[in-house]
């Protein structure tokens, strides 16, 4: 049985977080049947290197975008001194990723702030995140999870795959088992609400997609679309938690027209989202925190994501993804 | 294609969800064009004949026990006759997010007479949509976890970065 390493480094990532570090937290893990220091060590240092990248790339992100480095571009549109149309092409690819989500979330996700100072914020941590994600990728790392401010992306399993070779078979079989990912407790940030699992090969089934499904005749053969699973359900490889406890300010229920009327307090003090990619994550969960009940279905009608929200009174509100099994 | 706007307003008039109606759409359209392209799921008939001869679709290779059947029902089958034969044919199916979509549509003197959803009825779909709508849930429902047993935190960003630094710490403890 090998071992899960973790490495925390700190990153000033300004632009994701309010001027606070962000600590990417990058872990792996040793071979199989392999408990030899050595072996750990020269896991450590492969994590190492890659964290090396990843920090690079945060650092870079920050720069160009954080609104509290007054040299960044970001600032530099904000105080007027630049327009959109003379920008980076990053920095306008985001702003019509932005607009794009915005349509698509019926406005609850914005790229304005209420003082109409354009602020990507809520999409650079997720693209920062992703993009560390294809780095890891192309650096030939197949097994990691990642965690840069509480949003969480992995890829494989935490556990070295077993030495038999796997067949392709979409059931049966033991598969590489998932990251179990906690989920922070609001009310109380010392303890975890519960966990969601995420990566492996064995993503937990659809009880009720596989009840509807599983004995249609003919349907076995058909190919997967798009890579999914014979459940119908997209692999679940990040899950962002957006929240408005600490810090409601980041997030503004502006452009929603909300059945009370005006910017009350959001309905919900933390929402967390899984989803196959971590900026779809990362923006879902601040949308249905901005937009509230309206938006949470609004998101799980249009997307396939898992989503659990704690309300104001200390209820949760779960799609059937987060329920633990025996409770299904 | 006069077909394809037949077929879509069939399709509407049975107010199949978004998502179904455009995967049955799309299951049509490999129908409205010509046939003979070697489905590797479902079937294809053959093109919708206008002619009303009464040809039946070519099967496909797998499929349902419907799928790419042609039932002639018309009173005379003879040759070359321009009774009112109907065959049915059946369209791809679609994989969807509430499982898979299948349409099958019945021609008659080609016209579209009939658009049947097959595998997965309007009910079932609104009750898949509903499985994925949050609902309120017990905290002994969530799948639980103590700090010992997870890799990672998942939490709102906190403007003190200590906390995820010493459950991180603890994590490492429990791992290392």
């Amino acid at each position: 049985m090998g071992t899960v390493v973790s490495l925390t480094i700190p990153v000033q990532a300004g632009a994701a977080d309010a001027g606070s570090a962000v600590r990417p937290v990058l872990s792996g893990h040793t071979d199989a049947g392999s408990t030899a220091a050595h072996d750990a060590q020269a896991v450590v240092d492969r994590l190492e290197a890659a964290t090396a990248v990843v920090e690079d790339q945060f650092a870079g992100l920050d720069a160009q975008f954080s609104l509290y480095k007054p040299t960044s571009e970001a600032s530099r549109i904000a105080r007027g001194e630049l327009s959109l149309m003379e920008a980076s092409p990053l920095m306008r690819d985001l702003y019509a990723d932005a607009i794009r989500w915005r349509r698509r979330t019926d406005g609850a996700f914005t790229p304005e702030r209420p003082d109409g100072l354009l602020d990507l914020s809520g999409l650079v941590k997720g693209y920062a995140i992703a993009e560390a994600g294809r780095s890891l990728a192309a650096l030939g790392l197949t097994d990691w999870c990642l965690n840069a401010g509480g949003d969480v992306l992995v890829s494989g399993s935490p556990a070295p795959r077993p030495p038999i070779s796997r067949d392709g078979g979409p059931r049966g079989g033991a598969g590489a088992s998932a990251w179990l990912a906690g989920i922070v407790d609001p009310a109380d940030r010392r303890t975890l609400l519960g966990a969601y699992p995420l990566g492996g090969t064995g993503t937990a089934p659809d009880s009720v997609m596989d009840a509807v499904m599983g004995a249609a005749p003919g349907m076995g053969t058909s190919p997967a679309v798009s890579g999914r699973a014979l459940s119908g359900r997209a692999p679940r490889l990040a899950l962002a938690t957006s929240g408005s406890a600490e810090r409601g300010d980041h997030i503004w229920t502006v452009g929603i027209r909300r059945a009370g009327g005006g910017a009350q307090r959001p309905d919900f003090v933390q929402v967390s989202v899984a989803a196959s990619d971590v900026v779809t994550a990362d923006v879902l969960a601040t949308a249905i925190v901005a937009g509230g009940r309206a938006t949470l279905d609004t998101v799980t009608a249009r997307w396939d994501v898992d989503v659990l929200v704690v309300t104001h009174d200390g209820a949760l509100l779960a799609t059937p993804g987060f329920r633990a099994p025996s409770a299904a | 294609m006069r077909t394809r706007a037949a077929i879509s307003a069939s399709l509407a008039s049975l107010g199949i969800l978004a998502v179904g109606w455009q995967a049955g759409a799309q299951a049509l359209e490999a129908q409205a064009t010509a046939g003979g392209s070697a489905g590797t799921t479902g079937t294809t008939g053959t093109t919708g004949s206008t002619t009303a001869s009464g040809t039946s679709g070519a099967s496909g290779t797998s499929g349902s026990a419907s799928s790419g059947t042609s039932s002639g029902t018309s009173a005379s089958q003879t040759t070359g006759s321009q009774a009112k034969a109907q065959t049915t044919y059946a369209g791809k199916a679609v994989s969807t997010r509430f499982g898979n979509v299948q349409v099958q549509i019945t021609v008659q003197s080609g016209k579209i007479t009939e658009v049947t959803a097959l595998h997965l009825t309007d009910a079932e779909m609104r009750s898949q949509m509903i499985s994925a709508t949050a609902a309120p849930i017990l905290r002994s429902e969530v799948l639980q976890a103590q700090s010992a047993n997870v890799q990672t935190v998942s939490g709102a960003t906190i403007t003190s970065d200590a906390y995820l630094t010493s459950l991180q710490a603890a994590l490492d403890a429990a791992h290392l």
